[in-house]
């Protein structure tokens, strides 16, 4: 059975609903928290520093990744098994993943290759020696063609 | 052909509740990529939210015009929940007149293009998830005050998209037999079908065509979301979901119920070059030289935000280039021409020859994202199990399933391009033959020209290396 609504409710009705809109579109465009997270406390007081060989790098040319593991006091952190795994920005591409090797005094390196140009994340993920987790986001945006 | 005579598709589809039962599918698929868009990794190629929409949902929707019919708008979510607000608020006016065709819909068509370039949608799951609230909330106002399916036939960009688009489909809803038409006195499949109810009143039983086609007058598929009311509402079983030749419809010159004549419908016309031109600025919009071109334009203009830059891009694309060429066109068509009309007319009547060439990009455009990430819903709809559930009930996730090589989908981008090119080429020659039978060659040159030029500029594009940025501008 269908129901006629008053048209002062119908309007305050739609006025809500309008209100519900506009704030969706607004929220809707950047600035309103729509940044990724950065997820760079999952290894608890590990700090993940991070450079590229060369840099800026370009698509389709071998570079390689050096972490450098902190933890709260600035001592290196060794011994961690780490892998490294790179997303494009843009959903549907194929990841990239890297071996990463330890090279002593918390330093860690990983070759790799972008295969496409622009916006990419390289997510830090592993174990440490002492039994905990890490997991570290890095945007790397702008890789360039060659 | 009669697609509802066929056993099993033919018998679902006059089932009453086919497309309620499709629209559930979509409203279910929308609320879990609202979900995990706003509660989910907010890492774009991890998120329901971009990976359905931008991978899945707009290579499906291309794919499903071409090979059946406007699809999405007959399992439509939107049109299912302002269904369910209707039992609620019952809409009390008409959609303005003076709001009537097809520019305000236009406008929110290049405003959503303008909208996923500016703010990089396809990298932002909550932006994504807002924006599908946004299309629904929209639905729901706009049909709990206008009567009929005024969303659909004025505003819905998806929609005007599909429209255009599902001219070049392979089938079409239209009568069986012209004089049971003829000799109908009800004409319940524009009016709806109602029965007799308590005190006199009557109480509709099935609706007839929201968006004003009325059946025996309804030539092709522009305005119609295939819902299937018609053929719900229709008494005498007369009417076919009937197999066609795609984009025959765009050459016919009668009037067309709910459309008039397409000679004289400006704004179908300027649909039908957006959508053409649109797919250009869109596959450009992904490749690295694009990022060259905003920067020295940036440069050009003193500027280091983007959105004046973008704002140039789609001017320039989108209005003073399609703009220049149909008037160079239609102007030299019009010297060669022994007939010559005047210089709108020309346009109007060659501007939808466009579309297949317009199609073919899109789909190469799109089918390129389905064809290399159709398999990463499967790590992404596992991954969202164990965030909603904290258990893998779907497995894995299976990170490395992502799709084909883009290598391997060139090929099949080359043949949809050359497809579409291909049609409009001949939709080229067929309406020089109708509207310039003394030189049709001559009058088809200028356009087959502009199809060209539209071709190697797809093919220039889709041969460019990609570049998928999402974050800054002119850092």
């Amino acid at each position: 059975m269908h129901v006629c609504v008053a048209p002062r409710a119908q309007r305050r009705v739609l006025t809500v609903v309008i209100l519900a809109c506009s704030l969706a579109t607004a929220c809707a465009a950047p600035g309103c928290d729509v940044h990724w997270d950065r997820q760079t406390e999952s290894s608890g007081a590990i700090n993940v520093s991070w450079t590229l060989d060369p840099s800026p790098p370009l698509a389709g040319t071998p570079i390689v990744v050096r972490l450098t593991l902190r933890d709260r006091d600035h001592t290196p952190v060794t011994g961690a098994r780490l892998r490294l795994e790179g997303l494009m920005s843009h959903p549907g591409m194929a990841p990239i993943t890297a071996p990463v090797t330890e090279r002593g005094n918390g330093e860690y390196e990983a070759p790799l290759q972008f295969t496409m140009a622009g916006d990419w994340v390289l997510i830090v993920t592993g174990e440490l020696s002492g039994g905990g987790q890490i997991k570290k986001q890095i945007e790397i945006n702008g890789v360039r063609q060659q | 052909m009669n697609v509802l005579t066929w056993p099993v598709v033919g018998a679902f589809l006059r089932w009453r509740h086919a497309r309620p039962a499709l629209q559930i599918v979509l409203l279910i698929a929308a609320i879990a990529i609202v979900l995990h868009g706003l509660l989910g990794p907010q890492l774009a190629p991890r998120n329901l939210a971009t990976v359905v929409t931008s991978i899945h949902w707009r290579g499906f929707l291309i794919l499903a015009i071409v090979a059946v019919g406007n699809l999405f708008c007959t399992a439509c979510p939107m049109v299912l929940a302002r269904d369910m607000s209707r039992r609620i608020v019952h809409p009390a006016l008409r959609w303005p007149r003076w709001l009537r065709g097809k520019w305000l819909g236009l406008a929110l068509l290049v405003l959503v293009l303008f909208s996923y370039e500016l703010f990089d949608l396809w990298s932002q799951p909550r932006a994504t998830a807002w924006l599908v609230i946004g299309y629904f909330g929209l639905a729901i106002v706009i049909d709990s005050v206008f009567k009929g399916a005024s969303f659909c036939k004025h505003l819905c960009p998806i929609g005007q998209f599909n429209f255009a688009a599902s001219t070049m489909a392979p089938t079409e809803l239209r009568i069986v037999e012209r004089e049971t038409c003829r000799t109908c006195r009800t004409s319940d499949c524009i009016k709806g079908r109602y029965r007799p109810a308590e005190a006199g009143h009557y109480v509709l039983e099935q609706r007839g065509c929201e968006l004003g086609l009325f059946l025996p007058m309804k030539v092709g598929n522009l305005d119609c979301t295939m819902c299937l009311d018609c053929v719900h509402a229709c008494p005498h079983d007369n009417i076919a979901l009937a197999i066609r030749t795609p984009g025959a419809e765009l050459l016919e010159r009668g009037r067309r119920s709910g459309i008039g004549r397409l000679s004289q419908r400006a704004d179908l016309a300027a649909l039908a070059v957006v959508f053409t031109f649109a797919a250009l600025v869109s596959a450009f919009a992904m490749t690295s030289p694009s990022y060259l071109v905003e920067q020295r334009l940036a440069t050009l203009i003193g500027t280091d935000r983007e959105w004046p830059v973008l704002a140039i891009v789609f001017l320039g694309g989108l209005l003073i280039a399609p703009a220049l060429l149909l008037w160079v066109a239609g102007t030299i068509t019009r010297l060669l021409a022994e007939n010559p009309g005047t210089l709108r007319a020309t346009v109007l009547a060659y501007a939808y020859a466009l579309i297949p060439v317009g199609l073919g990009i899109w789909a190469a455009h799109y089918g390129f994202h389905l064809l290399t990430g159709a398999l990463t819903i499967v790590p992404v709809a596992q991954s969202a199990t164990v965030d909603a559930f904290g258990h893998a009930l779907l497995g894995g996730p299976f990170w490395g399933w992502v799709g084909l090589q883009p290598g391997a989908v060139f090929p099949i981008q080359l043949g949809c391009v050359v497809l579409g090119a291909s049609g409009s080429m001949a939709m080229v020659q067929a309406i020089s033959q109708r509207d310039q039978p003394t030189r049709p060659m001559l009058a088809s040159v200028p356009w087959l020209v502009v199809v060209l030029l539209l071709t190697t500029t797809a093919l220039w594009i889709l041969s460019q290396p990609m570049e998928m940025r999402a974050v800054r501008f002119l850092g």
